[in-house]
């Protein structure tokens, strides 16, 4: 029980299960303290030359459209791809409103490895009943970017949630399904500003082809000024037709890009955290007193200990 | 014509007029466990006893077709039926017994067409024409995704097979049912008579529309396919609604074939079908009371001529207990042969013709299923019902709200959640304790025997039969003739389920539990959800339980209704569904650093899942982390064996109260937070 942090990253750096696992506790867990043992754990990885190089991958889209399936073929296709590849994948699910639990059914689509350390799979609940991200996801991203390649992301898209998610992934897929009426909803809410490309799932249904032209068609409407018109993947996660185009996009992004950019989306989150620690009160501080989270974050030396002060000044008021 | 010859309404009359009386339905014993051997004993002693059918129950590994030395069978061998490994086996099954003169019926789905094909095999080395052999293979995969889980391939494809079954017994073997269309199982699942006439008869359809579209049949031959389509239903404890449930089934049927098929003679309309009766409502407490049970829900489905089961096969006292002995059986058997032959329900037409109440009930249950059904079609039938999760939700919500019921009391179960004092039973008293205990030699034996054959047979023919399966599999012909050449190459169970897999994949249905609601409230709801509240504070997370199937067991209603329990009182739920090896539930534990693996085990293989559970948490070093419990059927002599494996709870269909459990296990958690902050 009583494993020393150093441990726990050395075991954790060769992708142990257990070890990943409990340090993903670690940056989940969000009372005060904790932020110390997450400044710990990051310090020995810095130590250790370990750098958050890994790419996060979003895909979103509305329940059922395929995203679980897709991802449990992509993920054991790109660990076959190359066998240094290592890949994380969160899924997260909305919790009850009433309750407070989440029922975590992503698991049910993957494909199992037990004997996979290069592959990690993690469930988290996104505490808010629409879905989205959770309020941790963006610290797990920072353990997990730095021990993983790639890091995929699934959530449920439902309005403006999604911005999160944006803010977060180097690339974000939005995955769709043939003709549902969900999907024009969807396009409406204004959800196609914010992917990178586009998956339309389930070609293998017959109704697909004029999806395509529809999802074609909207495109130039709802992103006018967009240079060029963002790609739309065509893909049956049940067939496996179009898995190769799709993956070699994704092979590009993750070769290529390297998450280094975590670090400029700290103030976005960082704001979001205080966001949904203390309310439009917390805001209000952050923004009013201090300058926003940029100011603060520059002004105190790193994520953990800006935490640690934030939370000490909002205490502090009467 | 004297006055006193005319034909009086309350007499039936035979071709000549003359008064006459029914004959009884076929009664049967669904049975079969440890060996070929072992049951075909069994099955010869019913027979001897004035049974007049065979129902056969097939273990897990062989219903989900692998081989007994599989290492994901070995737990479950011989458990809950019979295994097949091949021909061998089949043939010691029915070792003297006149299978020309039998009619036998295989409770078989996801391997369907190989034991099909391996009964013809039987017959075709004994010599006997396959115009002879009667009987039914279950094989309906669209409840199997639904409800009992022995489903191997994705809908398509098992679809496939089953049409291509039809096709090939339409003339080879006419007298054969090549599918039952069961709602049997949607009602143990929790399905409300509507639900039970809705999904049986959308199944059914989508079927007859993918034969036809198929275009193998001419007119005529369709039309005698729409008669070969015979139904597996179930009886519940309400018996003037399910009597009315079987009336409608019958007239809709009817109607549907003519409406939607244009069948225009009358005898291929008929809904025919065989009975099992409810056994979700039979209890572990006071157990004796299940014998009246049976006894009203047989009434439901013999009463009334018009609707009455063609086949009844009956449960036993100690459903809830463990699988039947054969003085249980026995009991069940008898009661059948009280009914049928001493008292004088044959000797009448309908009793409920003309009814007012009757009619006006039957058309609720016709119009309410009607939607329903219009609903799935408009869906585009059973198969995008079943992908989108739709049919299974459904479920999942009627049994959440089912268990509800009784929790609060608003529905009644004698024994259990009233009247619950009582004097001991003494049919608990032998020396068994009431309980089937297995004889531990079957495994050995299954395995020697698949070891036997394989050595034994000629490996060439072997091989080409399975490239011969797996090449009409890829180019669409029909599998059933390379199957039955497989068997005759003594091809093994989990060699032929293998060759199409590899071809067609494998399949994982919706598990249906997402968004469901539990209408529990209260102050010890309020309470448990402080308490859990109180546990993230100091665990640094909400507490997570990994809901676990292990091993082939296909029982989700407990499953379900645990995860639903606990994301209700506020924990956060793992669960992916049945069929999960321990390896990958305990996989799931560690990644997502659980704090408690719920194992649900009702097929009897608990203790060598458990044993399992712990050696790959052992091997994963986090033993004491994560708490196990366990729930099912688990016989008393096992609990201690469980405990002293390290499993912390256990919890039998006795404790009903969710509620209670859930309490439990927060408990454990509390313990293991307050035990750390303490050392
Ligand atoms: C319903 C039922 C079915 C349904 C299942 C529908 C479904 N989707 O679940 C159907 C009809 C499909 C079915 C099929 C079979 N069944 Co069945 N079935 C039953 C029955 C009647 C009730 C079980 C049930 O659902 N109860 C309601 C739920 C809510 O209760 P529960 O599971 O007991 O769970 C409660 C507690 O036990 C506990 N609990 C359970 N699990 C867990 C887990 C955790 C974490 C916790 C905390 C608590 C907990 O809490 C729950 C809430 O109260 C039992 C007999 C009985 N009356 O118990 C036989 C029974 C379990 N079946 C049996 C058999 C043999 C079969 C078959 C294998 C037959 C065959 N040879 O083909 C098939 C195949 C199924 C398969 N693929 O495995 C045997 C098992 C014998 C044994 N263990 O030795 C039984 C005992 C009947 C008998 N006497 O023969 N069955
Ligand atoms: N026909 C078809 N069904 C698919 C495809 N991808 C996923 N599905 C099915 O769609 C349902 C929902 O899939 P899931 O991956 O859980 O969706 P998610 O909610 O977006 O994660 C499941 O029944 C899948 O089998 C596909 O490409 N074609
Ligand atoms: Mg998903």
């Amino acid at each position: 029980m009583s494993d020393t942090t150093d441990e726990l990253v050395e075991r954790a750096r060769s992708l142990d299960k257990g070890s990943v696992a409990r340090l993903i506790s670690r940056f989940e867990d969000r009372r005060p303290h904790m932020a110390e043992h997450r400044a710990e754990v990051l310090a020995a990885l810095d130590g250790a030359g370990v750098a958050p190089t890994g790419t996060i991958i979003g895909v979103t889209g509305t329940p059922g459209s395929g995203k679980s399936t897709l991802l449990s073929r992509l993920t054991v296709d790109l660990l076959s791809d190359d066998d240094s590849r290592s890949i994380a994948v969160l899924a997260v699910d909305p919790s009850s409103q009433v309750s407070g639990g989440a029922l975590l059914g992503d698991r049910t689509r993957m494909r199992y490895l037990p004997d996979e350390r290069r592959l990690f799979f993690r469930s988290q609940a996104s505490e808010s009943d629409l879905g989205g991200l959770g309020p941790s996801t963006f610290q797990v991203c920072r353990l997990l970017t730095r021990l993983f390649d790639c890091v995929m992301i699934e959530t449920v898209g439902i309005g403006q949630s999604e911005a999160d998610i944006r803010h977060l992934a180097d690339r974000v897929y939005l995955v769709l399904q043939p003709l549902g009426g969900d999907e024009v909803q969807f396009l409406k809410a204004g959800i196609i500003e914010v992917p990178d490309a586009f998956i339309l799932n389930k070609c293998d249904e017959p109704s697909s082809s004029a999806s395509y032209h529809q999802l074609r068609a909207s495109m130039w409407l709802a992103r006018p000024f967009d240079e060029e018109a963002p790609p739309i993947f065509r893909t049956s996660a049940l067939t496996g037709e179009g898995l190769d185009e799709l993956e070699a996009d994704l092979i590009a992004r993750i070769d290529t890009i390297g998450g280094a950019g975590l670090r400029e989306r700290e103030p976005y989150f960082f704001g979001r955290w205080v966001d949904d620690e203390w309310g439009r009160h917390g805001v209000g501080v952050l923004r009013e007193r201090f300058g926003g989270a940029e100011r603060f974050l520059a002004d105190h030396g790193g994520y953990e200990t800006a935490q640690a002060a934030f939370a000490d000044e909002v205490l502090r008021q009467p | 014509m004297a006055e006193q010859d005319a034909p009086q309404a309350h007499q039936i009359l035979d071709s000549d007029g003359e008064p006459s009386s029914d004959r009884p339905w076929i009664i049967r014993t669904y049975s079969g466990h440890s060996s070929p051997k072992a049951s075909n004993e069994l099955y010869r002693s019913n027979l001897a006893k004035g049974q007049t059918g065979l129902s056969i129950a097939f273990d897990l590994p062989t219903q989900c077709g692998y081989d007994s030395d599989d290492a994901i069978a070995r737990p479950e061998i011989g458990k809950v039926g019979v295994p097949i490994n091949s021909l061998d086996d089949m043939h010691l099954l029915f070792d003297e017994i006149p299978v020309e003169q039998m009619n036998t019926s295989m409770t078989i789905n996801g391997t369907a067409m190989w034991l099909l094909a391996l009964y013809v095999g039987v017959a075709r080395e004994r010599g006997v024409e396959l115009s002879e052999l009667q009987g039914t293979t279950q094989n309906d995969l669209i409840k199997e995704y639904l409800a009992r889980g022995t489903y191997i391939y994705p809908p398509e494809h098992s679809l496939r097979l089953i049409a291509e079954m039809y096709e090939f017994c339409l003339d080879e073997i006419p007298k054969w049912n090549a599918s039952n269309i069961c709602s049997y199982h949607l009602q143990e699942a929790g399905a409300t008579p509507t639900q039970e006439l809705a999904f049986a008869l959308a199944n059914a359809i989508s079927l007859l529309d993918l034969i036809k579209e198929r275009g193998e049949f001419t007119d005529e031959q369709f039309e005698r396919a729409v008669g070969r389509i015979s139904f597996f239903v179930n009886a519940g404890i309400r018996f003037v609604e399910e009597m009315c449930k079987m009336r409608a089934f019958g007239e809709l049927w009817d109607e549907y074939t003519r409406e939607r098929f244009g069948v225009e003679n009358e005898k291929y309309r008929r809904f025919r079908y065989g009975v099992q009766v409810n056994s979700l409502g039979l209890t572990e407490a006071q157990p004796e009371n299940n014998a009246w049970r049976i006894l009203i829900e047989t009434l439901g489905v013999t009463l009334s001529r018009d609707a009455r089961a063609r086949a009844v096969q009956l449960p036993a006292w100690n459903e809830a207990l463990s699988l039947p002995r054969p003085w249980d059986q026995q009991w069940s058997l008898r009661f059948q042969q009280i009914l049928a032959f001493e008292t004088d329900l044959l000797e009448y037409p309908d009793l409920f013709e003309g009814s007012v109440v009757v009619r006006s009930k039957v058309d609720e249950l016709k119009r309410d299923a009607r939607e329903e059904i219009d609903r799935i079609l408009g869906m585009g039938g059973v198969i995008p019902a079943i992908e989108s999760g739709y049919m299974k939700s459904a479920l999942v919500r009627s049994m959440s709200e089912r268990i509800a019921a009784i929790n609060t009391g608003d529905q009644i179960v004698v024994g259990l959640n009233r009247w619950t004092e009582g004097l001991p039973s003494p049919l608990l008293g032998g020396e068994d304790g009431g309980i089937f205990t297995l004889d531990e030699s079957a495994a050995r034996d299954a395995i020697a025997s698949v070891e036997r054959t394989r050595a034994e047979r000629d490996p060439e023919r072997a091989a080409a039969a399975v490239e011969a399966l797996k090449a009409a599999a890829r180019d669409g012909s029909s599998m059933m003739e390379p199957s039955i050449e497989c068997a005759l190459a003594r091809v093994t169970t989990g060699e032929w389920a293998g060759a199409l897999r590899e071809v067609f994949g494998e399949y994982r249905p919706a598990t249906g539990v997402d968004g469901q609601q539990l209408s529990l409230a209260g102050d010890r709801v309020d309470a448990l959800r402080e308490r859990i509240g109180r546990l993230a504070d100091q665990l640094g997370h909400r507490p997570r339980i990994v809901v676990g199937k292990p091993g082939l067991d296909g029982h989700s209603n407990g499953a379900e209704v645990i995860a639903v329990s606990a994301r209700h009182v506020g924990f956060d739920v793992i669960y992916s569904g049945i069929r999960l090896s321990p390896d990958e539930i305990v996989l799931s534990a560690v990644e997502e650093d659980a704090d408690v693996i719920g194992a649900s085990v009702l097929s009897g293989s608990h203790l060598e899942l458990a044993e399992q559970l712990f050696e790959q948490l052992a091997a994963h070093g986090a033993s004491d982390r994560i708490d196990v419990v366990v729930g099912g059927i688990i016989p008393p002599g096992d609990v201690e064996k469980l405990r002293g494996m390290g499993v912390q709870r256990v919890f039998t269909p006795s404790d009903y109260e969710l509620i209670d459990i859930m309490e439990s296990i927060v408990d454990l958690v509390e313990a293991r937070v307050e035990g750390a902050v303490a050392s």
